[in-house]
């Protein structure tokens, strides 16, 4: 449920009306605007029916939500949520931004190549995997700490801020302390106990769609970060499991509008993981911009045929340029323009 | 003024404010503990007056107190009322598990 307030409410009658929600054993949330103010109830909506809601001094209307999701939904805050990552970048503001790098930190020299390519070419936010989730057990598992390490040094080098994913509740304060953004991985988009462990800890959270993760269950997934105190949950498409063979996962161009249209928290795309192949890498980002993404998220490999992992959809630098290049026409057609990093 | 001269004074300064944060850090746990200290003795109250533990409408005047001290020092209410959910719960376990 939430509680429209008049634009005249004054702090005492806002504390008043909270206090009785409170009273009650529901919490409340506010989100202020220019213009009006909504007082957000989490909680046994049943224990309210007592409470004659309308007649609190400052209440204008009340509404209920009927989405399972509360926090998560367009209709609980005022504005859209614009996360900040790092000192300079904000992901949900008219800018587009750019994520790049690694699928995985390979070794320093790889790493310091790639986030040096990828700034000149205009990414702000650089991605490494520490801890990758592989799908067979032999496979590279990721250098773990050493990998951290490393982002935090390139990224005092290059001024780009890092989001690298945590996989394990056991590494989030770890992963805090090295990364400007956690990432959760489609394969852990109902971890519950971890999204819950990431709710603690005051870290942008890069939320990634599940393979067979529905948009009501991604957004769930998002509340379940809220609820435990974090609102700074940016949400990821990346693709999701169908019948079509021919591209690693199909990319699912309608879930950024309707994402926007059901939640306040920045939706960005990831054309790399959603194609599986380096070629269909910049059809897809262009694809993305035009349906309103708030950002892309791409992976860059000085060598992709040397990667350790994701080779196939990784683009050379150079290829990264081009798609770098072309970018800002779509943005322009979108309305929006892509963010910039300040010279070094 | 030397170059050298120049970049250490913000150094030395930075680490004597931090200096002071760790203080004010160790004054705030104290103080924790303190109101914990206090829940528990409130808590045996409220067991010898056959009350229960949990008791939503105290809940909400100390979250609406909290948010007024903070509006009153020039801080932000709703940062300040997050804390003192995290406080009001806290000492709600400890009351709890206080038997």
């Amino acid at each position: 449920m939430i509680i429209i307030t008049r634009p005249d409410i004054t702090d005492e009658e806002l504390d008043h009306l909270r206090e009785r929600i409170e009273a009650a054993g529901l919490h409340t949330h506010l989100s202020r605007g220019e213009h009006r103010t909504i007082v957000g109830c989490i909680g046994d909506e049943t224990r309210l029916q007592e409470l004659p809601l309308r007649s609190i001094p400052g209440v204008e209307s009340v509404l209920p939500i009927l989405k399972p999701y509360k926090l998560a939904s367009r209709e609980f805050v005022v504005n859209r949520t614009i996360v900040r990552v790092g000192d300079d970048v904000s992901i949900g503001g008219d800018e587009i931004t750019v994520i790049a790098g690694p699928c995985s930190v390979e070794n320093r020299a790889m790493l310091h190549e790639t986030a040096s390519a990828v700034r000149a070419a205009g990414a702000t936010v650089l991605r490494g995997g520490a801890f990758k989730p592989r799908s067979s057990p032999y496979s590279f598992q990721g250098l773990g700490k050493d990998a951290l390490k490393m982002l935090v040094d390139v990224r005092a080098e290059f001024g780009l801020p890092v989001v690298t994913e945590v996989l394990d509740t056991r590494d989030v304060d770890l992963v805090a302390e090295h990364a400007d953004m956690m990432q959760v991985g489609a394969r852990n988009m109902q971890n519950y106990a971890l999204l819950a462990e990431l709710g603690r800890v005051q870290r942008p959270v890069l939320l990634k769609r599940g393979l067979s993760g529905t948009i009501s269950e991604l957004l769930m997934s998002a509340e379940y970060i809220m609820a435990h105190g974090n609102h700074n949950v940016v949400l990821c498409e990346r693709g999701i499991r169908t019948f079509e063979r021919a591209t690693r996962n199909t990319l699912d161009v309608s879930a950024i509008p309707v994402l926007q249209r059901e939640t306040h928290l920045p939706v960005i795309v990831d054309p790399s993981h959603a194609g599986g192949d380096a070629a269909l890498v910049a059809p897809l980002a262009f694809a993305a911009i035009a349906a309103g993404a708030d950002g892309l998220i791409i992976e860059v490999h000085p060598s992709p045929e040397d990667a350790l992992s994701d080779g196939d959809q990784s683009l050379d630098p150079a290829s990264f340029v081009a798609l770098m290049n072309r970018l800002p026409a779509f943005a322009a057609a979108a309305g929006r323009s892509l963010s910039t990093v300040a010279a070094a | 003024m030397s170059a050298q001269q120049q970049d250490e004074e913000p150094l030395a300064a930075l680490a004597r404010w931090r200096g002071e944060i760790e203080e004010i850090d160790r004054r705030i746990v104290a103080l924790i503990a303190e109101r914990l200290a206090v829940a528990k003795q409130t808590a045996r109250a409220k067991r010898a007056a056959g009350l229960a533990i949990l008791d939503p409408q105290r809940e909400a005047e100390v979250i609406r107190r909290a948010g007024v001290l903070a509006r009153e020092h020039g801080l932000p209410a709703e940062a300040v009322r997050e804390i003192y959910w995290q406080l009001v719960g806290l000492s709600r376990r400890v009351q709890e598990s206080d038997t």
